[in-house]
């Protein structure tokens, strides 16, 4: 069990240090520049909270301080995260823009009205302060995230729109390790500090997938052209040619 | 417990949702053969004379009440499967689209593009006008749906030949369309 929560804890920073130099190495980060400062921010987090946990002695009211600012911020930057991503993805695109922005926003006060109502809900699972801010910023942020990524997912669904960069990666990676965060976090309000271990467990789990899940995607793209040939080659235009004329019939 | 179960459910459901819908953006894009088979024939003319407003006038003064409802209710049905099919070659269209815009060709870049946005477009209006189409199919006064739909169709269409003719301009496929 202590291995399996180091292990945990660990590697998935580690990992998110690879996917890090990669984005550098290959100038990606120019392309989702919140979602870099994002996995930096994440980095520097468990660095500072790794240092406190290794201090002598073991300072617990620092660390859960920390932990709940870290939160704080870090779903502030999920937040602009989902908004980069809804731009790159979709509302980039002019046709898309006037007609989708709306609709997210609809999507976004539904989503906020419910985060408030869970937030209400689970608000006394614990009788220190401290774990009952982290509850409620760590669910009400995943419940954004989770609703936010499923609306892109959706929308570009509905629309078609298909998505072969390894943003769609990011997209995901965030929509899975939100939504079993959602899941864990109402599991915590609803048994209390009997669950936080096994919640926390889950939750650094999931966090592990996200990181595989966009190390996996950043090296797909590269690997797999949108269409093999890269170029459109004459017997496929031939081909599209002769489909064209039968579908504009008249 | 129930506020509780509520969100559970929700981030299982939200989770499942997700990877489902993920899937097909990471795989790869498939052969353009592949997809060009997939097209269906779309008569642009015939499905403006369905939504034609002067049509449906015309019908609704020289034939009974009941007749013309269910005419009108036939027409709608059909202009529907039509919305659905040109939808469909958009979403494939914007495929197309999509690849052309990674030619080191600027201007192929650019009619790749503008495919790209009419294809959007198109869905966009599709999923407007369907529910419009069922609607007039239960009340024949309502407006079935501008001709907007037609008219995008008819750019994409013009664009996907624009594109094939930057890449084989002798191809002779303008005169096809």
């Amino acid at each position: 069990m202590l291995f399996a929560s180091y292990y945990l804890w660990i590697a998935p920073h580690i990992l998110l240090g690879i996917f890090l130099i990669c984005l550098l190495g290959r100038g990606l980060h120019r392309q989702l520049p919140i979602f870099f400062s994002y996995v930096v921010f994440e980095l520097l987090q468990f660095i500072v909270l790794f240092s406190i946990f290794l201090h002598s002695p073991f300072q617990a009211d620092i660390y859960k301080w920390t932990l709940v600012v870290g939160e704080g911020a870090g779903s502030i930057l999920e937040l602009g995260v989902i908004y980069e991503l809804a731009n790159e993805l979709l509302l980039a695109r002019s046709s898309l823009g006037s007609i989708l922005r709306p609709a997210l926003r609809v999507v976004l006060a539904l989503l906020l009205l419910s985060a408030a109502v869970g937030s209400g809900a689970f608000s006394g699972i614990s009788v220190q302060r401290v774990n009952n801010i982290f509850e409620m910023i760590n669910f009400s942020s995943n419940l954004l995230e989770a609703g936010m990524v499923l609306a892109l997912f959706i929308f570009a669904r509905a629309l078609r729109v298909s998505w072969h960069s390894w943003v769609a990666g990011v997209a995901l990676g965030f929509g899975v390790s939100a939504s079993i965060d959602l899941v864990t976090a109402a599991l915590r309000a609803q048994w209390g500090e009997r669950a936080f271990s096994a919640v926390d467990l889950t939750q650094m789990a999931a966090f592990h997938v996200c990181v595989v899940i966009w190390l996996v995607s950043l090296f797909l793209t590269n690997r797999n052209p949108p269409f093999p040939d890269g170029k459109l080659k004459i017997s496929d235009l031939e081909l599209w040619d002769q489909e064209l004329q039968r579908m504009v019939q008249r | 417990m129930t506020i509780a179960l509520i969100f559970i459910f929700l981030g299982l459901l939200a989770l499942a949702l997700t990877v489902y819908l993920a899937k097909g953006h990471l795989s790869k894009g498939g052969d353009l053969e592949k997809l060009a088979i997939q097209l269906r024939p779309v008569d642009v003319g015939a499905f403006c004379n369905l939504i034609s407003a002067s049509e449906q006038q015309y019908l609704r003064e020289h034939l009974p009440p009941r007749e013309f409802r269910s005419i009108h209710r036939e027409r709608m049905g059909a202009a529907v499967e039509y919305v659905r099919c040109a939808a469909h070659n958009a979403s494939i269209l914007m495929r197309l689209g999509d690849a052309a815009r990674q030619h080191s060709d600027s201007s192929v870049r650019q009619a790749g593009e503008k495919l790209l946005e009419n294809g959007l477009r198109l869905r966009l209006y599709a999923i407007q006008v369907i529910p419009r189409l069922y609607l007039s199919m239960a009340f024949p006064k309502a407006r079935p749906t501008p001709d907007i739909l037609a008219d995008t169709y008819d750019n994409m269409s013009r664009q996907v030949a624009t594109l094939s003719c930057l890449h084989f301009p002798t191809h002779g496929m303008s005169s096809a369309l």
